[in-house]
């Protein structure tokens, strides 16, 4: 038994959803990261600015380094309007003016600082952002590096980031729903064509052994070649086996019908009553076997032509009429009463002549044989859109648990050995090809009932 | 010995005024004044208020509090600003709790601490309802709208000569130079936070007519003294003839009680102070100082602030019997906004160059 595996449509839209997420987790990140780097370069701006406007308001004053904090740098940095700010002022000679001792400076140990630099660092126990600039004096009285610290919190750089990685976000959302949207659309419609296959053989007969010829793209011709050449394939066994059916009936019956001929010959002479018995036993058998042979073939006949006779028209009374006339042997050992009850008006199947009178054939034949002391009654009426034909006996008739068993080739054999077991079958088959079906009802009006229904528009035959 | 007096006034005031077996003096451990308000249900906790903010402003607010947490005493520990600045400083350098709320006039401090570490983030339903300039980090809450005024003795003071400008001021000084000497009073901002914020923000205005108000107080031998009521006193007396930079709420206060005091909105400018109000980081109650804060901010404690201790709105509106333009509409308004712009006030150098500068003009040059 194969392993049921996830349909092709799942296999596809899973893999390319896996791609979209990937894709989408690279880009959030690349987003997360851009936009932390665009809010810091935004920031690192108002904080420079603050430290340069710091810077110039250093001023030396008979000799003496001294500054007025200007309150517009403050204002610079209160932009960022949830931030802390700390800053520091040291003089050339490295003496902190004003502002956080604590402080550290970026560029203490850097032999060269730049003159301007921002970095990460914390203070304070929390993470800030510090730029540190230093303005140059040469005053006769005063060089070297004055050096502005200025640090900030990173809430509104945080906030920001946050803000701009949102809107990335959404932007990747709405991105990947189209995207996915896109997705099933687009494996929906390549898919299409395996559908379409799947209804085109789905929707073929059983019976049906023409090619399939329904459009494919290329992936899929070779599929379609294959079950092609299957049933070619297939049909050629399938004729090869009811040739060879067919051919052995026929060769059968020639002998068969010379050694029933020598029987009787043989009848006529003087025989002991002990092989007047073995003699008649003989005969009986001979006569099972050249209906066997007449039978397998019927049969071959009739599977032969529901696949390569197209139906017609048929009024079913006229057909019963004949096939009652050919069903009945002039030469019966006892008396029986057939009766024929048909409706006024033809009643019209569409089919295969012969293999409706095939079956019917077979139908009274078994009445025939297995029961009917005494009376037949075949009926054909019509209901709603199907006709129906019974054919009831007077005899034993057949128990309902082998109902089922008799439709089949060989089914049950009957157990005294006069039939073969493929009457029913015979008849079941040519039902089912006709979109008729083959039962049975226990007791009619005096017996047992055999029913054929059929369509009375019947189904094409193939 | 003048401080313990005024403080003995004030309690029997209060007294008076809330009913006595409501409150009990006593001297703190830093020699503030400590008022304790019995909680009228059952006592259940107690909130520590450290404030430099008059008592008579406060109780009224106090005792609506108390109707709103019953189970709650209230003790308040008075300041002078700068003490209450240095007390909470140290303490918060020292991992040692002061209070559970801290006010102050004096914002700039409250901002410096906060930027400093030492306040605690407020949550409270009421709180969006403060202006954005009045709200630094959730951690510092504005929560009055005090214009700054001039004010003058009306019997003293001929209504022709009731500067209504800055530069009228200056002017008049200048030319009444005699009848004027001695009877200006103003903060001595190096006592008072609040004076040197005020002074500060008066030469930001503008630099011109600060240098020749500057000029023309000193040259008038102005009087300076530690805080508002001080002076409206003298003003009230006739000892002093007007007062500078005052607080609008507690002039307001005086002419309601009908000392003879004029009010003027300067028509030029007049900054807007909004009384700070933040909590502690080490705060030995945060839940119930983030409830007070709330209450400040809420409907509830603006009408009552407004009606009884601080009379202008945090919107703006100001009750009547006022000179000048109207503060808002007018546009004269310059609110001092709650925010780290006033860390460029609270720099140590920049302070201390500011009161070499003030002291020089106003006290030095007099003769």
């Amino acid at each position: 038994m194969a392993r049921r595996e996830p349909s092709l449509f799942l296999r596809l839209f899973a893999l390319m959803s896996l791609v979209l997420a990937f894709g989408a987790a690279v880009l959030m990140t690349a987003a997360w990261y851009s936009a932390r780097e665009a809010a810091d370069e935004a920031y690192d701006r108002l904080l420079l600015g603050a430290a340069y406007q710091i810077a110039d308001a250093i001023q030396v004053q008979e000799g003496e380094p001294e500054i007025a904090l200007p309150v517009s740098a403050f204002e610079l940095l209160a932009l960022s309007d949830r931030d802390r700010i700390f800053y520091r002022v040291l003089d050339p000679a490295g003496r902190t003016m004003t502002g956080y001792e604590s402080l550290a400076d970026p560029a203490a140990e850097a032999a060269a600082p730049d003159k301007a630099l921002v970095e990460n660092a914390t203070f304070d126990g929390e993470v800030v952002r510090v730029a540190r600039v230093s303005r140059r004096f040469d005053d006769p009285q005063m060089r070297g590096d004055a050096v502005v610290i200025v640090a900030q919190t990173v809430e509104a750089r945080q906030a920001l980031a946050r803000d701009l990685t949102f809107r990335s976000f959404i932007l990747v959302g709405v991105m990947g729903a189209i995207a996915i949207g896109g997705t099933i659309f687009a494996v929906r419609r390549a898919l299409a064509p395996i559908s379409r296959l799947e209804v085109a053989i789905r929707q073929r007969d059983p019976l049906d052994l023409t090619l399939v010829s329904v459009s494919t793209p290329r992936e899929l011709a070779p599929f379609v070649a294959e079950i092609n050449s299957f049933i070619e394939r297939l049909r050629g066994r399938v004729e090869l086996m009811q040739q060879f059916i067919a051919d052995a009936a026929h060769q059968l019956r020639t002998p068969l019908a010379a050694l029933e001929g020598q029987v009787d010959l043989l009848s006529n002479n003087e025989v002991t009553p002990e092989g007047r018995r073995h003699l008649d036993r003989i005969r009986v058998r001979t006569g099972q076997l050249s209906r066997l042979a007449n039978q397998l073939l019927s049969h071959a006949m009739v599977a032969h032509r529901e696949r390569a006779v197209a139906g017609s028209l048929v009024d079913l009374t006229e057909l019963t009429r004949r096939a009652l006339d050919d069903a009945i042997p002039d030469t019966l050992e006892r008396d029986i009463l057939v009766t024929l009850h048909a409706p006024p008006d033809p009643l019209i199947v569409s089919g295969d002549p012969v293999n409706l009178a095939e079956a019917i054939k077979n139908i009274v034949d078994n009445a025939l044989r297995h029961g009917a002391p005494g009376r037949i009654t075949v009926r054909l009426s019509r209901h709603g859109a199907r006709a129906v034909l019974e054919v009831e006996d007077d005899g034993p008739g057949i128990p309902p648990a082998q109902w089922a068993r008799v439709v089949q080739r060989f089914g049950a054999p009957s157990s005294d050995g006069k039939g073969s077991g493929l009457g029913l079958s015979i008849a079941a088959e040519v039902a089912a090809a006709h979109g008729g079906a083959l039962c049975f009802r226990e007791k009619g009006a005096f017996g047992f009932v055999v029913v054929l229904t059929l369509a009375a528009q019947g189904r094409e035959v193939a | 010995m003048r401080l313990s007096t005024r403080r003995l006034i004030l309690a029997a005031a209060l007294a008076a005024a809330i009913g006595p077996a409501l409150l009990a003096l006593s001297a703190g451990a830093h020699g503030q004044a400590m008022t304790r308000f019995p909680a009228p249900g059952t006592p259940s906790d107690t909130l520590s208020i450290h404030a430099a903010t008059d008592l008579t402003a406060l109780a009224p607010l106090i005792q609506d509090f108390q109707q709103l947490a019953p189970g709650t005493t209230v003790e308040i520990r008075e300041y002078v600003t700068n003490d209450l600045f240095s007390a909470a400083a140290r303490a918060c350098h020292e991992g040692r709790p002061l209070g559970d709320v801290l006010l102050s006039s004096s914002v700039d401090q409250l901002v410096k601490l906060a930027n400093d570490g030492c306040a605690r983030r407020v949550e409270g339903p009421n709180l969006p309802r403060a202006p954005r300039w009045a709200n630094w980090r959730d951690e510092v809450f504005g929560f009055t709208f005090e214009p700054i005024v001039m004010v003058y003795n009306r019997d003293s003071v001929p209504a022709a000569e009731v500067p209504r400008t800055h530069l009228e001021l200056a002017e008049l000084l200048r030319r009444e130079a005699d009848r004027y000497r001695g009877r200006v009073g103003t903060y001595d901002v190096r006592l008072s936070g609040i004076g040197y914020l005020l002074a500060f923000n008066d030469a930001r205005q503008t630099t011109t007519t600060y240098g020749r108000l500057l000029e023309s107080l000193g040259r008038a031998q102005v009087v300076v003294r530690c805080c508002t009521s001080e002076i409206l006193d003298e003003v009230a007396a006739g000892r002093l003839l007007i007062g500078y930079n005052m607080l609008g709420s507690y002039a307001y206060e005086r002419v309601r009680r009908g000392q003879p005091i004029g009010i003027i909105m300067p028509a030029d400018y007049t900054l807007v102070l909004s009384r700070g109000a933040m909590v502690p980081a080490h705060a030995p109650h945060p839940g119930l100082a983030a409830r007070f804060v709330d209450y400040l901010l809420s409907e509830r404690g603006q009408g009552v602030g407004q009606s009884q201790s601080f009379f202008f709105g945090l919107d703006g509106t100001a009750p009547p019997g006022i000179e000048g333009p109207d503060v808002v509409t007018s546009g004269i308004a310059r609110p001092i906004a709650v925010g780290p712009a006033l860390l460029a006030v609270q720099d140590a150098a920049r302070r201390k160059r500011f009161l070499e500068d003030w002291s020089q003009s106003m006290i030095q040059s007099a003769p």
